[in-house]
């Protein structure tokens, strides 16, 4: 046994498929993948190919239909267009998970203030999300998941909708987040480069199914400048579009 | 700290800055506070100056003190009736659109039932309240019906429009069932909530004519069954010739009207911003 197969998983997909109330089609078929604790790995795939249904149901919000499926119970996530309650301030959304937790002040407040600081947004305390851009509401929505402390982050296309600038701040940020709290990460997205800069694992899924693992290990922080990392964007592309 | 604090502030007088529901110009507020209840009182006055067979009875015994104490009766009945009608439109609106099974069933009904005119369920009344000598509690439940689906719809297309991804969001934090009432729906739909309040009462207020005016229903009802309220006051001054009391009636209730637009509907109007979704 390798080093690698002794860290412990934190999600076991076993045959899992999917099909929604009132549909006749399975939105994923006999899914079969595992997540090792601290790991940063990205499902990605064209739209409709069933990635958010996976990231559904390792947040609870849906069930599988037949498979089985082992994931911690204290599982957060942020989306894709922040899903900020707009008539919570900044500090009320960060607060929401902790409250339903039962905590209460002093712990409360020092609890969102350090997730805000974690995120670089101490200073929108008390702004409202209508107030937000894009960036920041992205912010809020991953300060919100960090703030519950939760086994598994999951990150449902979260910069699809930012700046490229943005888009690269966060990037970093995001990774100096899981390199500090050493959070298990799964983050879905359609851009292959986008994986490429962040996954130390990429799975494609394609129509439902996993169609290939790849392996990232390049050094971070990764450009897409560099040869392998063009390299690495080339092959995934291949089977990506094939 | 300081700047927190400040922001705070902020936050709180936000809802104060705003005296309409929009941020209004010099000349808005100016039609909105002078020049609307300017025409309205000039209406009035000709009305009752070229029109002097309204007033070609004496007029009786009631002071404008007696006008104001049956328009807040009245309002008090449009008040229980819109709590009444809250309370039941929310759990039918969430059964019509949470629950497939009612959604099939609920929504066609409502849209009947909407259908059917207030004055055709006078027989439903008779038995249930006037038989039994709940006078109130007859004008109540008229007064209910005409707010009920009002309410209901805005409601219906209120939670419609709660986004999958806020209900998602809900269920990863763990809000859930009650929680998820108080802390998703209510603020969730707060926006057509106000929006179908302020229809229920402007159909609150026209049905208050028919709801107090009982004796109009009861079959050998007389004048001294009404209740006393701004409606009965109406008929009561139409019906007598009194053009006085009809015009002073109509004043007091477009001035309680407008005091509730202004000082309730407005901020409320204002406040819902706030709520809506992207």
């Amino acid at each position: 046994m390798d080093k690698e197969n002794k860290i412990p998983k934190k999600i076991i997909f076993e045959s899992v498929s999917k099909i929604y109330v009132g549909e006749k089609d399975e939105a994923v078929t006999d899914v079969s993948f595992s997540v090792q604790e601290g790991e940063f790995v990205c499902l990605i795939g064209p739209s409709g190919c069933g990635k958010t249904t996976i990231l559904k149901m390792i947040a609870n919000i849906e069930q599988p239909t037949t498979g089985k499926l082992i994931k911690p119970a204290n599982v957060s996530m942020s989306f894709q267009f922040g899903a900020l309650f707009p008539w919570l301030t900044v500090f009320e959304n960060v607060a929401l998970g902790l409250r339903q937790k039962g905590i209460k002040d002093p712990k409360l407040t020092h609890e969102v203030h350090k997730y805000l600081t974690l995120m670089n947004i101490a200073e929108l305390s008390e702004k409202f999300p209508t107030d937000l851009s894009g960036g920041q509401k992205q912010r809020v929505g991953i300060a919100r998941a960090l703030a519950v402390e939760p086994e598994v982050l999951l990150l449902d296309e979260p910069f699809s909708a930012l700046d490229a600038i943005t888009t690269a701040e966060l990037h970093d940020d995001i990774i100096k987040i899981w390199k500090e709290t050493g959070k298990t990460i799964v983050l879905v997205s359609h851009i292959i480069e986008e994986a490429v800069s962040l996954g130390e694992r990429i799975i494609l899924v394609k129509e439902g199914k996993v169609r290939e693992e790849f392996k990232i290990n390049l050094p971070y922080p990764r450009r897409e400048q560099e040869t392998d990392f063009a390299h690495l964007v080339m092959k995934i592309r291949k089977v990506f579009f094939a | 700290m300081r700047e927190i604090s400040r922001d705070h502030k902020h936050v709180k007088n936000y809802h104060r800055r705003f005296l309409l529901s929009y941020p209004a110009t010099p000349i808005q507020k100016f039609y909105t506070f002078l020049l609307a209840p300017l025409i309205i009182v000039l209406a009035m006055y000709f009305v009752f100056r070229f029109f002097p067979a309204l007033n070609s009875n004496q007029p009786e015994n009631f002071s404008l003190g007696d006008i104001v104490e049956a328009s807040f009766a009245t309002f008090g009945r449009l008040f229980i009736a819109y709590v009444l009608a809250v309370i039941i439109a929310f759990p039918l609106a969430i059964l019509a659109v949470y629950n497939r099974f009612f959604e099939a069933i609920l929504l066609p009904v409502f849209d009947i039932l909407e259908s059917i005119p207030v004055l055709a369920l006078f027989p439903i009344v008779i038995l249930l309240f006037v038989r039994f000598g709940m006078l109130n509690g007859a004008a109540i439940f008229i007064l209910f019906l005409s707010m009920l689906w009002n309410i209901v719809f805005t409601l219906v297309g209120g939670l419609k429009i709660i986004p999958k991804d806020i209900t998602y969001a809900a269920k990863v934090f763990g809000i859930t069932k009650l929680s998820y009432f108080k802390k998703v729906i209510l603020p969730g739909v707060f926006p057509e909530l106000v929006t179908g309040s302020i229809l229920a009462f402007a159909q609150g207020w026209n049905l208050t004519i028919v709801a107090e005016a009982i004796h109009t229903y009861i079959p050998g009802g007389v004048e001294s069954n009404d209740l006393f309220g701004i409606g009965s006051f109406l008929v009561h001054a139409s019906s007598s010739g009194n053009g006085t009391l009809f015009i002073y009636s109509v004043l007091v209730m477009v001035v309680l009207i407008a005091i509730m637009n202004l000082f309730v509907w407005q901020k409320l109007l204002h406040k819902a911003e706030r709520f809506r979704f992207e």
